[in-house]
């Protein structure tokens, strides 16, 4: 199960995790966002050795949506070795993700 | 071969698929989107389809789908990049190559969103300019933003905006709303929507993200200081695999009259795509069945002329 991150454990989770992290930013009311989530767990699953996943509430940490400049959700941040590598966003497909998680 | 093909998951082909069901038809729905339910999936609350008063968009298009899928009905997920006639009936062409043979095909793809075309927009998509408030709504909590349009859809997404917003300005090109009265009476009654009306919008500027939208107000020039655009200036028809195929009005909507009967015979347009005066979920959900109707009286008169290869 993805981790809920927030301001205070981003550091610690994303930015410090021992291997490349999709930092997953979504908001409640968000029908792609909804529909996606079956996507990342089915990668969380496959991919789990190589990537961490994690999701970003924007309802209720907008200040790291501010941060990290995401004005649309979804919007899967991807982190590596601290910093951001790439990102994607809208109505994803499983294989958009996964060539991401090939680059990195 | 199957007997019909639906090409499209909203309500139209939704309904269409419970009512194929019903009459015993060998068929499959195909959907570009992976448990797709249509546009509705992106209305905050629907208030006019009978019997689900009040019931959001989202839930209203997962009971749509739910019904389908409760009677059996086969989906596949891909997106048509062509319809060929074949053997008297049509194959189906998906983007990951595979094809399906079927005598008729029912094509409900409905609309996707109609682009601004100024200045900015594919420069900002994602960076302030939006096409779904419901998405992303709560990034401008505080801010202020503009909405674009003076259809149902647009004044749906003022009202959202304005429970989050500061301040929401409302342009629309005409000096009347084309949205129902209702709806335009919530926004009226609204102290931080700001309607700005006889403007058309010329380019939305900024920097990293956005700042502002340049509009022509009645031939005079200004800038609305904003964060965000929601486009909402209605949609345009997904019938581009149909050119050549099925006969189409100006605007790419294929015609065809309440029996979603096209000029391609096997052929039924039902929903969004539909040459109609009133695009809506009920509606559409009403082309579904009536297209299946007209399949099964195509299969009675010229079933014996398609080939099964």
């Amino acid at each position: 199960m993805a981790v809920r991150v927030n301001g205070e454990n981003f550091e610690a989770e994303v930015l410090g995790a021992d291997k490349a992290v999709i930092a997953d930013f979504y908001s409640d009311s968000c029908v792609p966002c909804k529909r996606l989530s079956p996507v990342l767990a089915e990668i969380e699953e496959e991919y789990g050795g190589k990537v961490k996943l994690v999701k970003i509430n924007i309802n209720f940490d907008a200040e790291l949506a501010e941060k990290y400049e995401v004005q649309t959700v979804p919007t899967l941040v991807f982190f590596k070795n601290g910093a951001e590598a790439s990102r994607q966003s809208g109505a994803l497909k499983k294989a958009d993700i996964v060539s991401e998680i090939d680059k990195l | 071969m199957y007997d019909t093909i639906i090409v499209g998951s909203g309500a139209a082909g939704l309904s269409a698929a419970v009512y194929a069901k019903r009459a015993a038809l060998d068929f499959a729905v195909i959907e570009k989107e992976y448990l797709g339910t249509g546009q509705i999936a992106e209305s905050e609350r629907v208030d006019n389809y009978l019997g689900l008063y009040g019931e959001s968009g989202y839930e209203l298009g997962e009971k749509f789908r739910a019904h389908a899928e409760a009677l059996g009905t086969t989906f596949i997920e891909g997106e048509v990049t062509e319809i060929i006639p074949e053997n008297g009936g049509y194959r189906v062409v998906i983007s990951d190559g595979n094809s399906f043979a079927a005598k008729t095909v029912v094509y409900a793809a409905g609309a996707s969103h109609r682009r601004l075309d100024i200045k900015g927009e594919a420069e900002f998509s994602g960076r302030g300019v939006s096409y779904c408030a419901v998405c992303d709504g709560a990034f401008y909590k505080d801010k202020d933003a503009a909405v674009i349009g003076g259809g149902d859809t647009a004044l749906g997404d003022a009202l959202y905006l304005s429970k989050l917003a500061r301040k929401v300005y409302l342009v629309h090109r005409r000096d009347t709303f084309r949205a129902n009265k209702a709806l335009q009476e919530q926004v009226l009654s609204k102290d931080n929507i700001e309607t700005v009306l006889n403007a058309v919008p010329v380019e939305i500027t900024g920097e990293k993200l956005v700042n502002g939208l340049r509009v022509n107000q009645s031939g005079t020039e200004k800038i609305l200081s904003v964060n965000g655009v929601f486009a909402a200036v209605g949609t345009v028809p997904d019938s581009g695999v149909l050119k050549g195929i099925a006969d189409m009005d100006g605007n790419g909507y294929i015609i065809a009259g309440e029996d979603c009967v096209t000029s391609a015979k096997g052929i039924f347009a039902a929903g969004d795509v539909r040459t109609k005066a009133l695009r809506q979920v009920i509606t559409a959900a009403a082309d579904g069945a009536n297209s299946i109707l007209s399949v099964e009286k195509y299969l009675s008169e010229n079933g014996g002329q398609i080939r099964e290869n």
